[in-house]
C-alpha cells in the first residue's frame, strides 16, 4: 500500500517528478555518451596492439607507447625464436606517411607493415577482401569508417603514400588508428614507405605456445634482450592508454565534462525532488498525526527516489543505446564494455538517493503540528 | 460505575520559547476525557485550543504535567511511541479533510491503517468499507479525492479516522470549511460516533456546533474557563 501510495504521489506532481527523472536521463546519458567516447577513443590508441593477434612484443627501449616506437635490429628476431615456447616471431614496421587522396590533397596516415606469409599484426575485420590481399606487394587496406577521409578510394583503386605507389586491396572496418587513418600494407611496403632498410623494424611480434604463460615469457625476455622494452599485448594496450591519458588533455577533459554531467544532473534531482517534498509537506504531516513515525516518512521519498532513479536509468539507457546505435557507423569514435553499464546505473542510483538527500532531510523534519492549521 | 477515562490530562502546562524568553501558552489544567462522549473545546483565537488538542493527540509533549492513557503516563513518551499510540487509539479529521490528493478514497481512507507499513489487514478494509458506506461513499470507492466535494472530503475524512478502530476522534475545526448542509452531516455523525460508544473531542470556536456537546469546555487565555463537565461524574469541577 505504501509503495504504491508513494508512486501515485510522486507523480501526482508531474512537472516535478519528470524533472527528477530528466535529471537522472541526464546522468545516464551525458555521462554514458562521454564514457563511450571516451572507451572509443582510448581504443583507437591501443587499436594496433589489441588487434594484433600476438601475446607479446618486443620494442625499441622505453617504449610506453605503440604509435611512438622507435626501430630495433630485426636480428634480435632469431633470439627470440630460439626460446622455448616461443611458436613465431614476427616483425612489424609501423610508419607515419602522408597520403594523397585522388583529388590531390594530402593526408596524414599511419601505416603497418606485416610480414608475409603470416601478416602477424594484420587487420581482424573485413566489410570487403580479407587479410590475404595483403600478400599482393603494392596492396594497402582502407577503414570504411575513414572513407570520406580518404576520399572515398574502392577497391583497386591506386593512390600515393609519401610518393609511393600503392593500390587499394581490402576495406577494413573499425580499425582506426589515434596518430592517423590507420591503413595495412606488407612489410616491404611500409620500408619502402618509410625509407627504412631491411635490417631494421619497429617490434617483433611473438606468438606462443599453447599453455605457455604471456607473463612469465616476458621476463624471460627481458633477461634475453636488455636494450629491448619487452610486453605482454594487453600491457603494452594498458601502457600505450596511460601514455596518452597523462601526456594529453583527454583524460582531464573526459573528466571534467562527466563530472559536470553528473553534477547536472544531481542538482535538478535535488531540487525537484526537495520541491516534490515541500508540496507534499501537508500530507505528510497528516501522515505524522495519522501515526507515521519520521522512518515511515523517510521510506515513502527513499521509495520515491528509487521509482525515480529506475524509471530514470531505464530511459536513459534506452536513449543511451538508440545514441550508440545511431553512432555505431559514423564516424564518431563510441565504445562502452559492457561492465559500464551496470556500474553506470550503480553510480547513477547513488547520486539519485544523494539527490534526494536534501529532499529526505526536509522530510523527516516535518513536525505533525504543522497538520493542524 | 464511571467508566475509566480513555485520557487524562494532570496539571498539564506548556510553555513556548520566543527566543529571548518562556511564554505560558496553556496553564495547568486538568481534563478527563470518556467513552461515548463528545467535548468540545472552544475558545477565541490564541486561547490554547490547538496546543490542548496537540497535547491531548501526544504530537507535543506538556512543559509540565501527566498525560495518561490507561495507567500509563505518556507525556515523556519517545515520538516513535506516541506516533504507534496515536496510530492504536486515536482516529483525526483535520479542517480541510487534509487527503492525499493523488489517492483515492479508498487509498485515503486505507492509508490511516499503513501508515507504519505491513499489508492492510482485512478487518481495516472491512471498517473503512463500512464506513464510507455508512457515511453514503461507498460509491467513490476508487474515486480521485480531488473530484470530491468538501462535505464529500470530510466523511472520506471521518471514514479514515475510524480504520483503526480508535476509542478517541480528535477534530480539529472540522466544519469550518463546509456548508451548513456538510456541516450537519459531519456533526450528525460524529455525535453518532460518540453515542456508539466512541470519545469524539472536537476543537472548534463556531458556537452553531456547540449543541452536539455531551460536554463544553471553554478555554480563555490558556485557562479552562467553564466546563459543562462530564456525563461521567456527578462532579463537573473535578476536572476543572
Amino acid at each position: 500500500m505504501r509503495r504504491a501510495a508513494a508512486l501515485k504521489m510522486l507523480f501526482h506532481d508531474r512537472a516535478t517528478a519528470l524533472g527528477s527523472v530528466a535529471g537522472v536521463i541526464a546522468i545516464v546519458f551525458l555521462v554514458g555518451q562521454q564514457l563511450a567516447i571516451f572507451f572509443g577513443l582510448t581504443g583507437f590508441m591501443s587499436s594496433i596492439a589489441d588487434t594484433s593477434g600476438a601475446d607479446a612484443w618486443v620494442l625499441a627501449r622505453n617504449t610506453e607507447n605503440i604509435n611512438a616506437a622507435g626501430s630495433i635490429p630485426l636480428s634480435w628476431r632469431d633470439r627470440v625464436a630460439g626460446v622455448d615456447g616461443v611458436a613465431w616471431v614476427e616483425p612489424v614496421v609501423i610508419t607515419a606517411g602522408q597520403l594523397r587522396r585522388r583529388d590531390g590533397n594530402t593526408i596524414g596516415v599511419q601505416v603497418v607493415g606485416c610480414n608475409p606469409p603470416r601478416l602477424a599484426g594484420g587487420p581482424n575485420r573485413f566489410a570487403q577482401g580479407s587479410i590475404a590481399d595483403l600478400l599482393d606487394p603494392e596492396a594497402v587496406t582502407v577503414d570504411k569508417l575513414e572513407l570520406p577521409e580518404l576520399g572515398y578510394p574502392g577497391v583497386g583503386d591506386a593512390l600515393e603514400i609519401n610518393g609511393k605507389r600503392v593500390r587499394v586491396a581490402a576495406v577494413t572496418t573499425g580499425l582506426r588508428g589515434f596518430g592517423g587513418t590507420l591503413l595495412y600494407c606488407s612489410i616491404a611496403k611500409a620500408r619502402e614507405i618509410a625509407g627504412s632498410g631491411g635490417d631494421r623494424c619497429t617490434a617483433l611480434l611473438i606468438g606462443l605456445s599453447p599453455g605457455r604463460d604471456a607473463v612469465g615469457m616476458v621476463a624471460l625476455l627481458r633477461g634475453i634482450l636488455p636494450r629491448a622494452e619487452v610486453f605482454a599485448t594487453a600491457d603494452l594496450s594498458r601502457s600505450t592508454k596511460l601514455y596518452y591519458l597523462k601526456n594529453s588533455g583527454i583524460g582531464t577533459s573526459f573528466g571534467f565534462t562527466t563530472l559536470i554531467a553528473a553534477l547536472v544532473g544531481l542538482v535538478i534531482i535535488a531540487l525537484t525532488m526537495y520541491t516534490n517534498v515541500i508540496s507534499k509537506s501537508q500530507d505528510y504531516a497528516m501522515l505524522r498525526v495519522l501515526g507515521a513515525r519520521r522512518r515511515d516518512v523517510l521510506y515513502i521519498v527513499f521509495l520515491q527516489s528509487l521509482y525515480i532513479a529506475a524509471i530514470g536509468i531505464l530511459l536513459g539507457f534506452l536513449l543511451l543505446a538508440g545514441f550508440l546505435s545511431g553512432t555505431r557507423e559514423s564516424a564518431l569514435p563510441v565504445s562502452l564494455p559492457w561492465l559500464v553499464g551496470p556500474a553506470l546505473a550503480a553510480a547513477t542510483l547513488l547520486l539519485c538517493l544523494l539527490g534526494s538527500l536534501l529532499a529526505m532531510r526536509r522530510a523527516v523534519k516535518i513536525e505533525p503540528a504543522s497538520a493542524f492549521r | 460505575m464511571r467508566p475509566a477515562p480513555v485520557i487524562q490530562l494532570q496539571r498539564v502546562a506548556r510553555d513556548f520559547h520566543d527566543g529571548r524568553q518562556n511564554r505560558r501558552v496553556l496553564f495547568p489544567l486538568d481534563l478527563s476525557v470518556h467513552r461515548s462522549e463528545l467535548t468540545i473545546i472552544s475558545g477565541p483565537s490564541g486561547s490554547g485550543k490547538t496546543t490542548l488538542l496537540t497535547i491531548m493527540a501526544l504530537i507535543q509533549r506538556p512543559s509540565q504535567g501527566r498525560v495518561l492513557i490507561g495507567e500509563q503516563d505518556v507525556a515523556g513518551a519517545t515520538e516513535d511511541l506516541r506516533a504507534t499510540l496515536r496510530l492504536r487509539h486515536f482516529g483525526f479529521v483535520f479542517q480541510n479533510a487534509a487527503l492525499i490528493p493523488a489517492l483515492s478514497v479508498a487509498e485515503n481512507a486505507l492509508m490511516a491503517a499503513a501508515v507504519q507499513g505491513g499489508a492492510v489487514t482485512a478487518a481495516a478494509r472491512r471498517r473503512a468499507q463500512e464506513a464510507l458506506d455508512t457515511l453514503g461513499m461507498a460509491d467513490f470507492w476508487d474515486i480521485n479525492v480531488s473530484k470530491l466535494s468538501g462535505g464529500q472530503k470530510q466523511r472520506v475524512a471521518i471514514a479514515r479516522a475510524l480504520v483503526n478502530d480508535p476509542e478517541l476522534i480528535l477534530c480539529d475545526e472540522p466544519t469550518s470549511a463546509l456548508d451548513v448542509e456538510s456541516s450537519a452531516i459531519v456533526l450528525k455523525t460524529l455525535k453518532r460516533l460518540s453515542t456508539e460508544g466512541r470519545a469524539v473531542i472536537l476543537v472548534t470556536h463556531d458556537p452553531r456546533v456547540f449543541p452536539y456537546a455531551d460536554r463544553l469546555v471553554q478555554l480563555v487565555d490558556g485557562r479552562i474557563a467553564t466546563d459543562t463537565g462530564t456525563k461521567h461524574t456527578t462532579d463537573a469541577s473535578a476536572d476543572a
